[in-house]
């Protein structure tokens, strides 16, 4: 695994239309990403599409990754769910427009998350799963569902079978409780 | 929002929102154009950017078939040099303009705010940043530190020095005075060299930006209104 410097590096470089050190970066990032695409459309021909917008889309960008605060990884991570998620929501959307529209919450419903989203890995995951372990039950699910599966406010409080109004209350809370435990 | 808490709670859990993809288009338009100026709300963003993005630690690299990189570079390289970086551009922008989701239009936005001018050139990786953001928005500084060169790498991306004045930078290290790194330039971009006796305590350090006569502080040490402070933070 590339560390942190070598990442900022290469991004860096790539800014400059170095496409050395951009081949660099999509060598060692590359798997990384594609996994993360993987797991959010579990579907390998749409993960290969959206893979290949996301190093577009890191090229063109560059430049513009020194001024936004996040780590590099993190800048990575974030741009490839984003575009992973939003391909699932159109494909959602899609076969949603397909069907009759009243079982539309339950067209769009996703499997919970499998187990492997469940095993705690890196030091800063383990940070993250201790503050989940503070929420009330179900609600570090939520979180997840959201992040890792797109899931909306409407298909939450479908899958908890709670008012959308008390989804939203509850999930802000919950938000708040995490900020102020992975703040300490 | 309905439920009662105070505004910065509000904003913590809005921005925990916003990167989770939970906000209604309207929602995550406005939260974006707050975020263009308000060095706070990016802040609250970046932090629930980075706790989030340790969901995927558990997830598995799987290395992409090897035809995706030769896809990915011919789609940015292939054919005429000129041509296909130009096309790289539309393609990105006709993709910006297909079907993007709000979460995705933020990092958009919070780049766009900063677009790289001509000027000395940030450190490729950085020893220390700080980000130096006046109460009011109205200047914002990020900085960057060149541990070999022992020079932090400064862009200003927001205000400038009031007529007939200038802005000087400080370094705060400890409890000890601020020491003056010198009166920025008009540019945006510029570097200052940090003293050697100071490089080696510039963790957890600040800097900090005052409002001072033209050519700098006659007394060498602040006089006018600190405009701007930002801790240094180990990257």
């Amino acid at each position: 695994m590339a560390t942190r410097n070598e990442i900022e590096a290469w991004l860096g470089k790539a800014a400059l239309g170095d496409r050395a050190a951009f081949d660099a970066l999509y060598l060692a990032t590359s798997a990384k990403l594609f996994g993360i695409c993987l797991r959010v459309l579990d579907n390998r021909a749409e993960a290969e599409e959206v893979l290949q917008d996301i190093y577009v889309r890191i090229w063109n960008h560059a430049g513009r990754y020194q001024v936004n605060g996040l780590s590099p990884m993190t800048w990575l991570i974030t741009i490839a769910r984003n575009a992973a998620i939003d391909r699932l929501r159109r494909r959602r959307a899609a076969r949603a427009g397909e069907s009759d529209g009243t079982d539309m919450a339950e067209a769009q419903a996703d499997p919970a998350p499998g187990p492997e989203a469940r095993v705690i890995a890196a030091s800063e995951g383990a940070r993250l799963d201790d503050c989940f372990d503070e929420l009330d039950s179900g609600h570090a699910e939520a979180v997840r569902g959201a992040y890792l599966d797109g899931e909306s406010y409407v298909e939450l409080a479908e899958r908890f079978d709670v008012p959308l109004n008390t989804m939203r209350t509850w999930l802000r809370r919950s938000l708040l409780k995490l900020r102020e435990c992975l703040s300490r | 929002m309905s439920d009662e808490m105070p505004e910065r709670d509000a904003d913590k859990a809005l921005a925990g929102e916003y990167a989770l993809g939970l906000l209604s288009p309207e929602e995550a338009a406005a939260f974006e154009s707050r975020l263009a100026h308000e060095p706070e709300l990016r802040v609250l963003y970046a932090q629930w950017a980075e706790d989030l993005a340790a969901l995927t630690d558990p997830i598995a690299p799987v290395a992409p078939p090897v035809h995706l990189h030769g896809a990915v570079m011919t789609r940015l390289f292939g054919g005429d040099d000129a041509a296909t970086a130009r096309e790289g551009g539309l393609q990105w922008f006709r993709w910006l303009l297909g079907g993007l989701t709000a979460s995705v239009l933020a990092l958009v936005l919070i780049f766009a705010t900063g677009l790289p001018e001509r000027g000395p050139q940030p450190p490729d990786a950085p020893a220390y940043v700080a980000q130096l953001a006046a109460e009011d928005e109205s200047l914002l500084i990020s900085a960057a530190y060149d541990a070999e060169a022992g020079r932090f790498h400064l862009e200003r991306a927001r205000g400038e020095a009031a007529s007939g004045r200038a802005l000087e930078l400080w370094l705060i290290a400890g409890d000890d005075a601020p020491v003056s790194l010198g009166v920025l330039p008009e540019a945006r971009r510029a570097s200052v060299t940090v003293p050697e006796p100071l490089r080696a305590r510039l963790d957890g350090a600040a800097l900090a930006v005052s409002d001072e006569p033209e050519g700098g502080s006659p007394t060498g040490a602040p006089t006018g209104a600190v405009l701007a402070v930002g801790a240094i933070t180990n990257t």
